[in-house]
């Protein structure tokens, strides 16, 4: 059973306050979905828990691991699917898990980089440069790194996004798969309609403080 | 962790062959720097000889600043940085990496260049080619060592290349006086290069552990 | 920071009582009987060389204090000090070329101090210029930063390979690598009194210059206040 809790977190750009006091705690299996408008730093919280941005004030913790002095050890528990995709154009699918794979220290045969290729539906494009991709394409290549590192968290900015009504439907499998599996999730989004389909809590992002929502919707 | 300086220097040495973008512009560069050099100093093939190390060196600086200029270009696409930062080894590793393929690139370039200088300054010291590349290889440890720790910190500024260049001439200007004279002691049968190779390798240990260390607090967020 | 505002006044009228008093003394000391007039541009040429030293000395600590303990007081000291240290490294240089011109008959030479303090000014350049081409102040704090102290280490490497270079290549040009004639007897009351009131001009200086920097990211912060009171 993995834990997150993450306990009155602050953070601020230059003298930008965004968030002011974040608390979250949740175990394996459970999908927390944060909605919010435009800059009430959802993104900024998932790339805190990413570890990405050094904790200014507060406390995160997955299981007994301390994002303040731990980092490396946690980056190596999730994968964080943000707006970026991460890929480099000039490397072709395969090549670019394995950039992935190795930076994690991750001991893949080349067998398990195409087997997940091949889950995410792009078999025919597993030795292509990723450069002339769509968005959609890519989407579904990011995705394909949580199934190759197994991570136990898995954070996720707007992943709808460039997937189409087939694609929603499609992630929404792999990630009740996740969760199933015993995963974490947390999810930023904007659209409660494409999430419903999944079993999770939501929570509301409002004056950079979280605050979990009285009616579950979905199933 | 090896593994994944490899894998990093190997991103950029093959990311760079396959779309032949710094490589290609280096060595063009060098050429360019040489003409302009001729051109202005129209040496004789006595005053090439005693000029060589001198050019040697700063077409050498000139070319691999132009290389350091994109080393952190090739994360932007994608937000592939975000990646690189979000990878479970710690921060000097992934400087490792992208200093090696840094270095790997940059003394691909100047194999190239080496040969290319003898031939258009006309000079006789084809015998000596090992032992001029050996002190370039010295001298280019610690150039692109301290040369990515820069690239980093003027990764997000405005006017970057200019800002790199600002940064990085005078602080290499040790650099610089100890590789042509090292160079300069090697041509020569009396030559003495003892001393500057010494002061190149001094410059090489400070700038390889201090940069990993500068790197990880440039790239904290 | 109270404690700058406090001391502001205080400090700047005991350097210009100091600055008075050392210049009359410069004035009224005997002339050196080979050096003539020209000598006395030393009184302002050694001291303001110490002082850009002594800045950098005070940019590196402040910057070895403020990644250590993120400290912004100890980054608003670096960001005061480079402005100062550049400041007395031109007048180092610029009052060394006019002493030079007379005495060695040129403007310029390629000796150890004249080249590592010409190093010193483009790097108190690039340092000023890194602050200003980044935008967000923490990156631009810690980048300063490590720069400074990147730089700290590599002065002394610059200085020995420039003696080295010097002495093998050229022995002995102007007497040694040192340019500076020894100092002694009635000269020296007056080039210690100049010395203290640089080092108390260099304080006011960055006392003043920290003030300015202080009340800019105060006045930044308030604009950002407003600017979160209307969302």
């Amino acid at each position: 059973m993995a834990k997150l809790v993450v306990s009155d977190l602050h953070h601020r750009f230059g003298r930008h306050r965004v968030l002011r006091g974040v608390d979250l705690t949740m175990s394996s299996g459970q999908c927390v979905v944060l909605f919010g408008d435009n800059g009430s730093g959802k993104s900024t919280l998932l790339t805190l828990l990413s570890t990405r941005f050094s904790l200014q004030k507060g406390h995160y913790k997955l299981d007994d691991l301390d994002a303040a002095d731990q980092g490396d050890t946690i980056r190596s528990r999730l994968v964080f699917i943000s707006h970026n995709s991460h890929l480099y154009g000039h490397l072709t699918s395969v090549e670019n898990l394995l950039f992935f794979a190795d930076l994690r220290g991750l001991d893949c045969s080349e067998k398990r980089l195409r087997a997940a290729v091949e889950t995410v539906g792009l078999a025919p494009f597993a030795d292509r440069p990723t450069r002339w991709f769509s968005a959609g394409m890519k989407k579904r290549l990011t995705l394909a790194r949580v199934l190759v590192a197994k991570p136990d968290l898995l954070l996720l900015d707007e992943p709808y996004s460039a997937l189409d009504v087939q694609g929603v439907n499609w992630l929404n499998t792999l990630l009740a798969d996740f969760i199933q599996g015993g995963g974490m999730i947390i999810m930023a989004s904007h659209d409660p309609q494409r999430v419903a389909a999944l079993n999770h809590q939501p929570h509301t992002l409002r004056k950079g403080r979280l605050t979990a929502q009285k009616e579950l919707l979905g199933c | 962790m090896l593994k994944a300086v490899y894998r990093i220097a190997w991103k950029d040495v093959v990311g760079d062959l396959r779309r032949r973008a710094t490589l290609s512009s280096m060595l063009f560069f060098s050429i360019a720097v040489l003409v302009v050099f001729q051109a202005a100093f129209e040496p004789d093939r006595q005053a090439a000889t005693k000029l060589l190390p001198g050019l040697l060196w700063a077409t050498v600086l000139f070319t691999s600043l132009m290389g350091l200029g994109r080393v952190f270009q090739a994360e932007e696409e994608n937000g592939a940085f975000e990646g690189l930062m979000l990878a479970s080894v710690p921060r000097g590793i992934i400087f490792l990496g992208k200093w090696l393929g840094n270095l790997l690139l940059t003394l691909l370039v100047q194999a190239m260049i080496l040969p290319l200088t003898l031939i258009l300054f006309n000079v006789d010291a084809w015998h000596l080619i090992p032992h001029i590349f050996g002190v370039l290889i010295l001298g280019i440890l610690g150039l692109t060592g301290l040369g990515v720790l820069l690239a980093a910190m003027t990764q997000a500024a405005r006017s970057r290349e200019t800002l790199l260049a600002l940064l990085l001439l005078p602080l290499v200007a040790p650099l610089l006086i100890a590789g042509v004279q090292a160079t300069a002691g090697v041509m020569v049968p009396d030559g003495q290069p003892g001393p500057w190779i010494r002061l190149l390798l001094i410059f090489d240990t400070v700038y390889l552990a201090l940069a990993p260390w500068g790197f990880g607090w440039l790239v904290e967020e | 920071m109270n404690f700058l505002a406090r001391i502001q006044r205080p400090l700047g009228i005991i350097t210009l009582l100091a600055l008075g008093a050392s210049t009359w003394m410069v004035f009224n000391a005997p002339l050196d009987f080979q050096q003539g007039n020209s000598v006395r541009i030393l009184y302002a040429h050694v001291p303001s060389a110490k002082m850009a030293l002594f800045c950098y000395i005070l940019l590196t600590l402040s910057s070895i204090v403020y990644l250590w303990k993120k400290n912004e007081t100890a980054d608003i000291l670096a960001e005061a000090a480079a402005p100062v240290g550049a400041a007395f490294t031109a007048v180092t240089l610029a009052s060394g070329a006019i002493w030079g011109k007379p005495m060695w008959g040129t403007w310029w030479a390629w000796d150890a101090r004249l080249t590592s303090m010409l190093v010193l000014l483009i790097l108190y350049m690039g340092i000023m210029a890194l602050r200003n081409a980044l935008d967000e102040p923490l990156k631009a704090a810690r980048a300063t930063a490590v720069l400074a102290i990147i730089g700290a280490v590599d002065l002394p490497i610059i200085h020995y390979s420039v003696v080295w270079w010097r002495t093998l290549h050229q022995p002995a040009s102007f007497g040694g690598s040192s340019g500076n004639p020894s100092i002694t007897g009635d000269l020296l009351p007056p080039l210690l009194a100049m010395a203290i009131s640089f080092i108390l001009l260099g304080g006011y200086l960055v006392v003043l210059k920290a003030r300015e920097v202080e009340a800019h990211r105060q006045l930044e912060q308030l604009d950002v206040e407003r600017m979160e009171e209307d969302d």
